[in-house]
Order: structure tokens, then sequence, then C-alpha cells
């Protein structure tokens, strides 16, 4: 037979190998170690927040759940514009203004929310989808799965990043009323509560429009009837009587109407609902 | 019907008549069932109520017309979203369900590569036997079998019981899985009796099978075992790539596809193709252990002559295989990327981007393991020592290729983690860390391995071509050009110009590798066509040369537990990405500490289940002499 | 190690040499195929990326 301890050579090449794993789990050891925690659910009491909470409540968003800060941050390490180190408000201007934006947004909060839901809408130069000559964006829809922000995170950001450039933040503090809805629908995580309305038809109820709007009829309840608001208004004015409801108030009437209606629809809800007004017109 | 086509259909093909001769089997076979309800009440609304049920039967009545039956089942099914577990719903074993599910999962995927792999270059180096007519390959492909047989049982045992512990641990999540692949799994367990048919037949019918034309039913035989293995594996691939990036079901996971747009998500070939090659490299390197093992522990020259030839051609497989895993591997990234841009910067960037130094320092180990083993096996030849001046220069290259490759690079991290580390950028080595650094030191690794593998395959020979010397003159101008070239790119377009010109230059510098490479391969097939071949000698090659075969293995273990941990982990705190939510306790990425440590068990694991493989392998050719004495003293 | 049957020392120069060019011509080339399938320029002068 051999000459050779097949013992000792067992013991030799087990060694080695017990010896070379060792110095691969030494290396991940050396290494710094951190954790990937899966975004915790914050209980926020929403109802005694005030606007300095909603702002750093944003950061807080824009750096952990909302995953932004993964790719929006300093060159040369971004993988998107840096938007907390450029001034939001210069940049939406120059955008707005740029032939190539394809959206509605007016100022700066509805053209953050707009980029956060639709990304599409503008695509910075240079940044866009590798091969398609920046016309589709890499980003993803915030407000879809895998992140998933609701509308009233979404906010919180859009208030952060307004605050941060010192501009005014134009963002609602969530009411009592959609604080106690968002802490009644948390539990079931339904999507539907925070996806944006597929029809038209479920944009009305989500934002219950009927309860003092009538559709189909010039009559008057607790708001002026909407079957004829098509003739009366252009578009961009009944834009402007959602998103800003008080400024011009038909005659007659109190001011009555939500003013936090664009800090809560989605811009997909708020473009359906305002064409389908704009075609009304008995 | 079934029994025909099977023959001649592709594998897919045949999967796909297969599931639907199953779903057919099992979709009317329920509907058909005739119920007898024992109630004596009929009443209408009774059948509509059992009716959904199948057909159904009152007592006493006329049946139900079959038309109704066939409505029902035309009727859309009721969209089933993924269920959406809370933490108690996750039983609570007292220790970590996911470092048990992870032990299981990985070394059933060890084995599970393993016994893929082998029976793949077994029957490659079987036809190259038979068609040279060298006894010898049809030797070693039997011995290959004969020590990677019993992985198949280790295999299937840890399948089932990964499988059990998934179904005790996450039955939500199992009863998804189940509910979105269906009758799937009937397939995949069906599969399992035809591999073992052939594996059985291939194996054991080896000798009897030997010559003629018998010899092409014994190859058959071992192409349907790879088809059948090969069949299972996809099969097996295509849940995890649908907990990656899932396919076939709507955003809240309900199924609104067949089984065919569920199993073909974006990332299904990708991964297909990836482990396809990793197994192959994987299976090289475990049997070329062996080998060295075998080589080892005797002295007999003609044992040793045949180990070293068994451990050159495993070493040989695994390297070759293991070369265009980078490609593959740039495949399923840039996939990732497509699907989604946020699951591939988890993977590059963020928490898992320090995993790629570890990486880097395991394919270092490949690679300086498998250059070590042909300098080592240049003494083998006489003619080598043309060539042994080389390979200090070769081995200086890549050790500080090496250094460089695994000096910290340039992350994406979050805000927190830039405060923890204090700067993104590594304080003394920064310029060295970044990427166009990397890609320098990857091409030019390559480059030397190349080398390393000319000269190795030149050693025995002597060109006698009257070019001779002018091939040469054009090889080594290819090399030098083609290395500077390489750090041209890196370094111009990496540090003085921007982003796109540094990505565009690193496919220009990959481009440059291939060139040598084949460049190399075309000028040296024609140089020594009708070369001198001077005398080689297996078995002369040193002891020590014989650890890389065991470093090889050892790496290419850790790293596909690694690149485990990273595939898994990109899911993120989902059990179907974007789909079904993982609400368990170990919903988290752990760190690449803790990941270590798992690695490091079922890589020391997976070693002692290799050596009772190996042991049990050696034990059917023991045979314990008849005790005489005892015998003769007055056994009735 | 010379024989007759190999070339001089002055053509084994030459054939260096022109190994050379003929590499570096065909990596000039190479570059230039490999960043124009890219859609890049070889941009040798520096300029930035539009």
């Amino acid at each position: 037979m051999s000459d050779v301890s097949t013992a000792g050579i067992l013991a030799k090449t087990i060694g080695f190998s017990l010896l070379l794993t060792l110095v691969f789990t030494l290396t991940t050891l050396l290494l710094p170690q951190v954790e990937g925690e899966a975004p915790v659910e914050q209980e926020v009491d929403l109802s005694s927040m005030t606007m300095d909470d909603f702002v750093v409540l944003g950061e807080d968003l824009f750096n952990k759940k909302g995953t932004c800060i993964l790719c929006h941050k300093p060159p040369p390490l971004g993988r998107a514009p840096d938007v907390q180190g450029m001034n939001m408000e210069a940049v939406t201007k120059e955008r707005l203004a740029d032939a190539r934006y394809k959206g509605v947004a007016k100022d700066v909060e509805s053209y953050l929310r707009e980029s956060m839901v639709d990304p599409g809408k503008y695509v910075v130069a240079g940044w866009g989808k590798k091969g398609t000559n920046d016309t589709v964006s890499p980003m993803p829809a915030i407000d879809k799965a895998p992140i998933q922000l609701s509308t009233m995170e979404m906010d919180a950001i859009i208030a952060y990043l307004q605050a941060k450039d010192g501009i005014e933040v134009t963002v609602k503090l969530p009411t009592p009323e959609a604080a106690a809805e968002v802490t009644a629908a948390a539990p079931a995580s339904a999507p539907a509560a925070t996806a944006s309305a597929a029809t038209v038809d479920e944009a009305l109820a989500k934002y219950a429009c009927a309860a003092c709007h009538s559709m189909t009829s010039k009559d008057v309840l607790v708001g002026p009837g909407l079957s004829d608001v098509g003739a009366r208004l252009s578009m961009e004015e009944i834009r402007q009587s959602i998103i800003d409801p008080n400024a011009v108030i038909a005659e007659g009437f109190q001011p009555a109407m939500p003013a936090d209606l664009a800090a809560k629809m989605t811009v997909k809800e708020l473009e359906m609902v305002v064409k389908y007004l704009a075609e009304k017109k008995q | 019907m079934s029994n025909n086509s099977m023959q001649t259909a592709s594998c897919s093909r045949l999967l796909l008549w297969f599931s639907l001769f199953v779903a057919l089997l099992f979709g009317s076979g329920g509907m058909n069932l005739v119920y007898a309800a024992d109630t004596g009440v009929a009443s209408s609304s009774l059948q509509e109520r059992i009716a959904p049920v199948g057909r159904v039967q009152v007592d006493g009545q006329e049946p139900i017309p079959q038309a109704a039956v066939s409505k029902v089942r035309g009727e859309k099914p009721e969209l089933i979203v993924a269920p959406r577990p809370s933490r108690g719903d996750y039983p609570d074993i007292g220790i970590s369900s996911r470092a048990v599910v992870w032990v299981l999962a990985q070394m059933h995927l060890f084995f599970g590569a393993l016994v893929l792999a082998v029976p793949l270059f077994v029957l490659v180096i079987e036809f190259m036997g038979f068609k040279t007519g060298d006894e010898r390959y049809d030797v070693m492909a039997h011995e290959f079998m004969k020590i990677s047989l019993t992985g198949f049982s280790i295999t299937a045992i840890f399948g089932g019981s990964l499988a059990l512990a998934l179904f005790v641990l996450y039955p939500d999540f199992m009863g998804y899985m189940m509910h979105v692949f269906g009758a799937q799994w009937l397939v995949y367990a069906g599969l399992f009796f035809l591999e073992s048919f052939f594996l059985y037949t291939y194996y054991y019918g080896w000798n009897a099978m030997r010559y003629g034309n018998l010899k092409w039913v014994h190859l058959t035989l071992g192409l349907l075992l790879n088809a059948s293995g090969m069949t299972i594996m996809v099969l097996a691939n295509s849940w995890a790539t649908f907990m990656m990036a899932p396919s076939g079901v709507n955003e809240v996971g309900a199924v609104i596809g067949n089984i065919w747009e569920i199993m073909k998500g974006p990332l299904w070939n990708p991964i297909n193709l990836h482990r396809f090659i990793a197994n192959i490299a994987f299976g090289g390197a475990v049997v070329g252990a062996y080998a060295a093992f075998k080589f080892l522990s005797t002295r007999d020259p003609e044992k040793r002559a045949h180990y070293d030839w068994m451990g050159y051609t495993s070493n040989f497989i695994g390297i070759l295989a293991f070369l265009p895993l980078p490609f593959a591997g740039y495949w399923l990234m840039a996939e990732v990327y497509a699907y989604s841009q946020q699951m591939g910067i988890t993977a590059m960037g963020g928490i898992l981007a320090w995993l790629f130094i570890v990486q880097a320092v395991l394919i270092g180990t490949i690679l300086l393991a498998g250059n070590f083993y042909l300098w080592s096996g240049m003494s083998r030849t006489e003619g080598s020592v043309r060539y042994q001046p080389l390979i200090k220069y070769i081995a200086f290259v890549l050790v500080i290729c090496f250094l460089t490759w695994v000096t910290p690079h340039t992350l994406i991290l979050s805000a927190s983690e830039i405060a923890e580390l204090g700067g993104s950028h590594h304080h003394v080595l920064g310029p060295l860390g970044i990427m166009p650094a990397k890609n320098i030191a990857v091409n030019l690794m390559l480059i030397a391995t190349f080398l390393s593998f000319q000269l190795y395959r030149r050693s025995d020979k002597v060109a006698t071509v009257s070019w001779a010397r002018a091939g040469n003159a054009l090889l080594v101008a290819i090399y030098v050009v083609a290395m500077v070239n390489i750090i041209f790119l890196g370094v111009y377009y990496g540090y003085f110009t921007n982003t796109v010109y540094k990505v565009g230059s690193s496919v220009a510098q990959v481009g440059s590798t291939l060139v040598v490479i084949v460049a190399g391969i075309v000028i040296d097939s024609l140089m020594f066509k009708n070369a001198k071949t001077l005398p080689s000698h297996w078995g002369k090659i040193p002891d020590r040369s014989q650890y890389a075969l065991f470093a090889l293995p050892i790496a290419f273990t850790w790293l596909m537990g690694l690149m485990g941990y990273v595939r898994s982990s990109v899911k993120t705190h989902w059990h179907v990405y974007t789909v079904m939510k993982d609400n368990s306790p170990d919903n988290f990425i752990p760190t690449i500490g803790y990941a270590g440590n798992m690695i490091t068990i079922v890589t020391v694991l997976f070693l002692l289940f290799v050596l009772f493989m190996f042991w049990i392998a050696n034990l059917s050719a023991t045979k314990q002499p008849k005790p005489v004495a005892i015998s003769e003293g007055g056994v009735a | 190690m010379d024989n007759n049957n190999e070339m001089s020392t002055a053509a084994t120069m030459l054939a260096t040499v022109l190994a050379f060019v003929l590499a570096l011509l065909a990596f000039y080339g190479l570059d230039h195929f490999f960043m124009s399938i890219q859609g890049l320029p070889l941009n040798l002068d520096l300029t930035p990326a539009g």
C-alpha cells in the first residue's frame, strides 16, 4: 500500500482549508458593519405636529424610507441631481420654462410632487436612463412599490426640500382628519389607501367632491353645481380653483372648500379631475 | 401522448406540454367528481351554493347539465392578493428562522450545483474518450461520476429539509408561492424520478454499455440525465427570480398570467446562465480537490500520474468556466438595473457595496491559486525552463493588481454611513480605490492569468514554423500594447474626463483583454500546429502545488455563499419584491460580518459532507480481507 | 540558438518594430471602435462629454 499517512494528509488539507476560510471570514469582520434595516412603520402623532416637525420628518424620509439619498447626493457620488445641494426655486423656474418639460406643474411644490409620482415629466439633461437620450427617467414612482410613500409622506419631503432652501413652505400640514385617516389605514396597509385613483370617478369619490358639488346639474349644494363648469372656466382656472380654492370664490359662497386638496391629490388625480370638469359644458 | 413527445421535444417544449398535461389532468379531474349531497332538501340555492365546488348532483335529482359546469369553469376566478402576514404570523422557534433556512438552502445549492455540473463535464469527457479512443478519458469520467454519486442523495435530503423548514417557518410565504406556481412543483417532483432513473442507468450501466453502438445509448442516457437536471435547475431558478422580480402577477400579487409568464421574469435567463456556468466552475474545483487529495496520499508513480492528470483536468474545467463568469454577472446586473434601478444600487452601492471587497479577495485567491498551479505544473515538462524567468514578473503584476483591487473604493453610501466611516473615500489610498484603477487591475490580472496559461501550454512544445520569431514578436507586441492600452484607457478616461467616458472606456478595456486572449489562441494554434513535442511527465509536480487545488474549491464555495447573500439581500424587506412584504423579525439585511460567519459555517459544513461523499466513494472500492484465523477456527 | 532556418538579427529587429506598429494601430482602431459603438468619440483632446 502507500507509504503516506492518509490521516496526516487529511489533517494538513483540512487545516489548510479551514485557515483559508478563516481569512475570508476575517476580511468580512474587518469591514464596516452596517445593517440594512427594513423601514419601520413610524408612529407619528400627526395631530400635534408643527411645520418644523414635518420638515424633520421629511428629511428623515429622504434619507431612510424614501431611499432618495441612494441616488440624489453630491457629485461625484450621485446618480441623480443633487436636490439637496441646489436651490429648488431657481431650478424649478428653469425647468418649467424648458421646452422639454412635459408636466403641468406651476410652482415648486407641484413640480416636486409631480417629479415624485411621475418622474418622466422632466428628465434633467445627463441623468436619463442610459441609451434613451434623456427621454426616460430611471427614477421609480415614489408612490408605488417598492418605496410606496403616502401622499402625506411626499408632502413632508416637499416641505423639507422647500425649508432647506429657505423658501416658503407651501405644503399644508396634514389636518387632524387626514391624520386620523392615515392612522386608520395604516394597520391594513392597503395600497388602495395611498395609491392614486385609477379613474376619475374613483378620484371624485376619494375626495368626496360630490358632497358639496353637484356634477350633473347647476344646483347649488354647498358649493356651486359643476355641470357647466367647463363652459365657465378654462382648464387653468379649474386647476387653480382646486389647488387654491379660496383665491377666487364664486359669488355668494363661503370659503368652505378644503384648501389641502392639492396636497392630498396626486398629480394624476388632479389632472383627471381637471380634464373631466373642463369637458362639462352644459 | 406525452410519452412520445417527450423524446423529441426540446426541454422547454417538454416542460410546457407536461405542465399542460398535469394541469388538464387535475383541472378536469377535480371538476368531474360527482358529489352526492345527503340532505333531502333539494333547493336551487343549495345547488348554487355547492356548484362552484364541482359538478354536483343532489340526491334524487337530475344532474346539473354540463353546460352549467363549464360556465362555472369559464368564469374569471377571483384574484387573490399576496398575504400580508404580521410579525405574529411567523413562528418563533427561539433561533433565527432565517439562519436555519440560510444554512439549509445554501447546502442544498452547493450540492445541487455539484451534481448538476459533474454529469455535464463527465459527458463531455466521456465523449472525448469515445472520439479519441483514449481509454484514460473514459476511466476518469467514470471516476468523476463515482465520487459525486452520493451527492445526489445529499442534495435531495437538503432539498427536502429546506422545503420542510420553509413550510414550517414561513407558512404564509410558502402558501403564496404554492398559489402562484401551482402544479409546477408536481412537474418538479416528477423530474426527480426521471433524473434518478437516468442517473442510475448512466452510472451503473457504464461498463455494460462501453463500446460501439451501446456507447451511443450510454451517451444518450448521459444527455438525458443532464437534460432533466438542467430542467430541474431552471424550474427552481424561477422561484428565486420570481421573488426578486415578480412577473405574471399584478402589483398586489394576484396572479394574472399563466405559469409561463410567471416563470419568465426579467431575471430568469440571466440567473439560469450565470448559475449554469458557475456550477461547472464549482464542480470542476470540487473534484479537483479529490484528485489532489488522492495525489498526496500515494507514492505510487502510476497513481500519482493519474491523479495529477485528473487534478489538472479539473482545474482546467474550473478556470475555463470561471473566466466567462464576469460577463454573465455583468448581464445579470444589467438586467437587475433595467428591472429596478433601486435594486441595482442596493446591490452595487449602499450597504452591500463593501461586499465587493470580499469578492475581490476571493476572486484574487482563485486567480492566484490558478496561476500558481499552472506555474507548478511547468515542472512536468523539460521545455518549461525557457519560460521560468517570466513567472516572477507575472507574479509581481498579479500581486500589485490584486492589492489595487482590494483597496476600498468610492462607495455610494447613505449620509449616516458616510458619517460612520468618516468620508466616502479612503483617506490614504483614495485615488487607487476608484473604479478606473480597479478596471485596470482586473483586466491586467486576467491577461496575466492567460499569459500563465499560454506559457504552460507552450512549455512542452517547440515551434517549427519558419515565422516563429515574427509570430512571437507580434504576440509580445500585442501583450505589451494591450496592457499599455488598458492602463491608458483607465487613467486617461477615468481620471481626466467624465462618467460617460469612464463607462465607455471600460468596455474598450474588456475588449482589449478579449483581443489578447483570442490573438493568443489563434497565433499559438497556428504556430504549434506541427510542433516538436518535448517529453512531459505527469505526476512530476511538487506536492505544495496541490494546495492550490484545495484553495480553489474553498474560495469558490465561499464566493457562492457570498453571492447568495447579495442575491437574497437585494430584495431588502420583501419576500417577493414589491408584492409581498417580509414582516418577520429577520427582515433586515444582516451585516457583512454576520454574513461572513454564516458563510463560513456553511462552507465548513459543505467540506464535511464532501469528505463524507468522497469517503463513501472509496468505501465501495475497499474490501476487508477474509479473517483467516477465525473462519478456520470454527464458524459454523 | 540561431540557425540558418531563422531570421537575422536585423530582420528580427525589423519584425519587432513592425509588430509594435501594427499592434498600436490595431488597438487605436479597436478603441475607436469600442467607443463609437457606444456613440462616443475617441476624444483625445479632453473635450468634456456633451
